[in-house]
């Protein structure tokens, strides 16, 4: 053997000893393994959430719980949706509850509209009631569509085909109760005890009242106050105080008191001050308002809006004191907004659907202090802060 | 060849090569080939994605006229005039027409209506946005115009309601924007 051939054995052999006899590394830092993990192995979620917590509603393919109270901006859970699939979070039970629309066949075959109720430690099905018909509304999602009355015994579906009517459904005791013919009206706000009000084609809204078992015993008509042929409300709508506040396309705000079975159409007032008038701000977007305690109302406003903007995104958000009906605060946004919420915390969030974008602000400031990606986002978003 | 060869021979190149440059060689060197990375975006992957869309190896989908010099605009785009109302997937992206929906699909009969200028006879027509269902479900070619949009209180001039009534499924694939006539002028 040359010399040449047995340096280059040599020279192997260390290179083998050198990688598979020593110890690597890191051993040295960490004595022992990792432990064996066990499996199956599912996730559990609190009972009551933390109301730093936010039910995204992409329009319409999934519904995401998020943090948004923490930098760590964690998705917490997932519930599934399919066709305008609309969300009611109690305050009061342990469930959740979302109305939505399958196929047999995914977009063919025979057609289910069916309330799904969820357990809110771990997000399981544990109860369904299916909606008789074929007739609950399929429209891009929107405030109106699913509420509760009753303290929150009852669940009203808005059904639209496009004959309009209310399925009233008893949630606790998982059953429909029955329907109720609504023609020229759209969407539900809950109304009184136990009732609910639905705008109407002639801009007036009806009201019904309803007895324990989902029966009409009360119905009123308002007066008209809706100028649907120049200056419509938009049906996105805020609370504030207990009362219901309607931006409009223009720019006023009408307030509605729907706490009684009687609604009181309260006086309504300029969102825009004479200075603003040149520049065309006007409310935009899709969730457009939210409202804040028993004074402050957030309204998202475009600069240089024009006919066909009003789904648009907006540039700001003004705050309102809806006692003194004057502007308090004007945040101007990162990144244009098309849905606004609060959270319902006692120090609020105010969160910004921008796209893909959810941003979240000091709503006192208007500083941002993060923004959440909303992958896959592609069309309008409901944003539900936990109640 | 034996290690110390070796090691004579890339001594040897390394001197040659030290003393044939400067420092400031060897930047100039360095500089030009940062300036050539940046220019890779001009190779021809980068310059397909710049192509325009009538370049056959652009992958995108050539621009289609209608043809019809009263009927301007390309109906596979948003921009399309008579789309002044439209919120959804364009029917021309799915294998339908402006006016007709893809195969396997069904047209609803019960629609939503609006009112959009051509540009090119300055005439105001009632477009009728029929939707096409129970076909394929996905977001290409989605536009959002919204000229005449109205709350859904008033549903026959809302956008947002899936139009699919009195089909065999109401499980949306599409919209067309068919010409229902031209709108009476206000006088």
């Amino acid at each position: 053997m040359s010399m040449k051939a047995h340096s280059v054995r040599a020279l192997l052999v260390s290179f083998f000893a050198l990688f598979f006899l020593t110890p690597p590394a890191g051993a040295v830092d960490f004595p022992e393994p990792l432990p064996a993990e066990p499996v199956p192995n599912v996730r559990t979620l609190p009972e009551r959430y933390p109301q730093s917590w936010v039910f995204l509603n992409y329009a319409s393919n999934r519904i995401e719980l998020r943090n948004v109270g923490s930098d760590s901006r964690d998705v917490e859970g997932q519930l599934q949706a399919r066709d305008s699939t609309t969300l009611l979070v109690p305050k009061n039970r342990p469930e959740i509850y979302t109305a939505d629309t399958v196929w047999s066949r995914y977009t063919r075959g025979t057609r289910t509209d069916y309330i799904t109720v969820y357990d809110t430690k771990t997000l399981n099905p544990i109860g369904e009631i299916v909606l008789p018909g074929a007739k609950r509304a399929l429209i891009t999602t929107m405030q109106g569509m699913f509420a509760f009355t009753d303290h929150e015994r009852m669940g009203l579906v808005f059904d639209f085909t496009p004959a309009s009517s209310v399925t009233v459904v008893d949630l606790i005791a998982r059953k429909v109760l029955n329907s109720i013919d609504i023609p020229g009206c759209s969407l539900i706000y809950p109304t009184g005890a136990r009732g609910f009000s639905t705008m109407c084609s002639s801009g007036t809204m009806l009201s019904l009242k309803l007895d324990a078992a989902g029966k009409v015993i009360g119905r009123r008509e308002t007066r008209k106050f809706n100028d649907l042929d120049h200056d419509p409300l938009f049906t996105a709508s805020a609370i504030v105080g207990g009362v219901r506040y309607f931006p409009s396309m223009h720019g006023i705000v009408q307030p509605v008191d729907l706490r009684g079975d009687e609604v009181k159409i309260l006086p309504k007032w300029p969102l825009v001050g004479a200075a603003d008038l040149p520049a065309h701000w006007r409310p935009a977007g899709w969730q457009i308002a939210a409202g804040e305690g028993d004074k402050l109302l957030y309204v998202l406003m475009q600069e240089h809006a024009h006919e066909g903007t009003h789904k648009d995104a907006s540039s700001e958000v003004w705050v309102f004191n809806v006692d003194t009906k004057t502007r308090v605060r004007r945040l101007r946004l990162v990144r244009p907004g098309s849905s606004i919420a609060l959270t319902q915390d006692a120090s609020p969030l105010l969160l910004v659907q921008a796209d893909q974008r959810l941003d979240v602000y000091d709503p006192a400031t208007g500083g941002l202090i993060r923004s959440l990606n909303l992958p896959g986002f592609s069309t309008r978003m409901l944003i539900q802060p936990v109640p | 060849m034996n290690v110390a060869q070796i090691d004579r021979l890339a001594e040897k190149a390394l001197r040659g090569f030290a003393s044939r440059t400067s420092r400031r060689s060897v930047f100039s060197v360095l500089g030009a080939m940062l300036a050539g990375a940046s220019a890779l975006p001009l190779l021809p992957v980068a310059r397909a994605d710049a192509a325009p869309a009538s370049d056959p190896n652009s992958g995108r989908q050539p621009p289609k006229p209608s043809g019809n010099p009263q009927d301007p605009g390309d109906p596979t785009q948003c921009d399309y005039w008579r789309y002044c109302a439209i919120d959804g997937s364009l029917c021309t992206c799915y294998g339908g027409s402006v006016n007709a929906c893809p195969p396997g699909t069904e047209m609803s009969q019960i629609t939503w209506i609006g009112t959009c200028r051509n540009p090119a006879d300055q005439r105001n027509y009632i477009i009728s946005y029929n939707d096409c269902c129970g076909g394929v479900l996905w977001g290409r070619c989605n536009c959002q115009r919204n000229d005449g949009d109205r709350p859904v209180v008033r549903p026959q001039n809302n956008n947002e309601v899936t139009w699919c009534f009195g089909t065999k499924s109401q499980s949306y694939t599409c919209s067309t924007a068919v010409i229902l006539g031209a709108a009476i002028e206000p006088r």
